[in-house]
């Protein structure tokens, strides 16, 4: 299968970034303001892929279970710091809920799939497990995010319901609940919305790649359907933990909203 | 012995790193079937310490009591159900009246209550002049003075033994703001008390009133103050 694979020469791969060249210079004579950022990001995009592609040729080659897991525990790290990035509201001790959600969901997720669905061989074969655990984290950091954002927002502007609520006896869970399930829902509307696209609007990343690798388009769909299931199974529980282990931040020991004015870190 | 009582109550915020006090190592306590006013100028800290009496804000010192036992012994929601606050803004949740009338027995507070039927709902409507709303009428649809009486009456329908109205009436016109005082007058029993921070003349339904400013708490009963009920 590894033969069907075109590689691209490195004159084509700079050839192909002249077309960004384009992008750039529309938005250089039309002051749009983007070409700082269009060149950055160009420049991170082919550094950052070519080195991920040139470590994981010497991690295949390589690989023992401990450097694997090494691996996988900086993408973890690299991945949370994203997705805290990402959320703008200020939250205390939002980087470890976000790690334990992201940690607890790809990991639990990415092996159940390449163990018992793929049967790598080692079990730590990087190049089932990297690939994988990448996948799933990408996208439930991305989910994360939106997440917690769409979560505290909510919170924030139910504020009022929510003193009703704690004044006539609820616990936080009950006050919060419109709101966790606002935001689990916000969360995991991106992948059930290309679940139901998958196949008709777009072929999803992965397939294509197996596709123009030259693989069997029947056996290329059965991997992205397992991919699509393992990623939204994946979405739902970094949602559901993440949610869940944050949205008692913002609220006191005895359980009543931290609304704007009586929050500490807002004087 | 007084239904609710609070002893050696210091209140403070914080502010840009300093700490400024509110209320100052005072005590006051409310006796069953008679209502109170909390007057003050604003800023002085009566929403504090009525957010304070519902465990809604942290005290620096002091002991709550209800019917002689402390609040420390109650879990916050279980003293909450007690002890009620009812905030300036209605915000009744989004729905019919009936829903928000039984919204307290959604708690799991109150899980052990039997939720009302529509004549017991029905009866409590009537007691506020509300006969001809009725219970499928959606929130929306409800006239300010007519929210304020239904969240009064989703506050007082599980019967919790204090009630602390922040300014209820605020935003009512005279009649409307009159019609919210009998309601909560008609509400007191002997098991039952009232304290309500008020920015309108007296409406004759308080047997005292408190008058909070530069963090000192005083009392002064209607007799006193030459009121007639």
């Amino acid at each position: 299968m590894t033969e069907s694979v075109v590689d691209i020469g490195y004159i084509e791969l700079f050839a192909a970034s002249a077309l960004m060249l384009v992008a750039g210079l529309v938005s250089w004579k039309l002051e749009l303001g983007q070409t700082r950022r269009i060149v950055v990001s160009s420049v991170r995009c082919f550094v950052q892929l070519l080195a991920a592609g040139f470590l994981l040729t010497y991690l295949f080659e390589f690989q023992t279970w401990w450097l694997v897991l090494l691996v996988l525990a900086a993408m973890v790290i690299a991945a949370t710091q994203i997705a805290t990035a990402r959320v703008k509201n200020r939250v205390p001790g939002l980087s470890g809920a976000v790690f334990v959600s992201l940690f607890v969901s790809s990991f639990a997720v990415g092996f159940i799939v390449v163990e018992g669905i793929v049967h790598a061989e080692p079990w730590y074969s990087a190049r089932q497990l990297v690939p994988i655990v990448g996948m799933i984290m990408g996208n439930a950091m991305a989910a994360v995010a939106v997440a917690i954002d769409r979560l505290f927002a909510d919170m924030d502007a139910r504020a009022s319901e929510m003193f009703s609520l704690v004044a006539l006896g609820a616990t936080p869970s009950e006050a919060a609940a419109p709101s966790l399930k606002a935001a689990i829902g916000a969360g995991m509307t991106p992948i059930l919305a290309n679940m139901s696209a998958a196949g008709i609007v777009t072929f999803p990343g992965m397939m294509t790649g197996q596709l123009l690798a030259g693989a069997d388009p029947v056996a290329a769909a059965k991997y992205q359907i397992v991919v699509m299931l393992m990623l939204s199974a994946a979405n739902t529980i970094a949602i559901v933990a993440a949610v869940y282990l944050t949205y008692r931040r913002r609220f006191s020991s005895d359980g009543y909203y931290l609304d704007k004015g009586i929050r500490a870190d807002n004087p | 012995m007084s239904l609710f009582h609070a002893e050696h109550i210091t209140l403070s915020y914080r502010c840009g790193g300093e700490a400024v006090t509110l209320l100052h190592d005072e005590s006051f306590a409310l006796e069953a079937g008679s209502v109170y006013d909390l007057v003050g100028p604003s800023g002085v800290g009566k929403s504090t310490l009525l957010r304070a009496c519902a465990l809604m804000m942290e005290r620096d010192t002091g002991e709550l009591y209800l019917d002689g036992h402390p609040s420390s012994g109650f879990q916050p929601a279980a003293w909450r159900r007690e002890v009620c606050l009812v905030p300036q803004q209605a915000s009744l949740v989004a729905g019919t009246v009936r829903d928000n009338l039984v919204l307290p027995w959604k708690l799991k507070v109150n899980a052990e209550m039997r939720s009302p039927s529509d004549d017991e709902l029905a009866c409590l409507l009537e007691a506020a002049d509300l006969s001809e709303v009725g219970l499928a009428r959606d929130v929306s649809r409800l006239s300010g003075g007519q929210a304020a009486r239904v969240a009064l009456l989703r506050a007082f329908a599980t019967r919790p033994h204090v009630l602390l109205l922040d300014e209820v009436d605020a935003a009512l016109d005279d009649d409307s703001a009159l019609a919210v005082g009998r309601l909560v007058h008609s509400f007191m029993n002997a098991r039952t008390t009232c304290l309500r921070i008020r920015h309108r003349a007296s409406d004759g339904f308080a047997s005292g009133t408190f008058a909070l400013s530069d963090g000192v708490l005083s009392f002064a009963s209607a007799a006193e103050d030459g009121a007639i009920l």
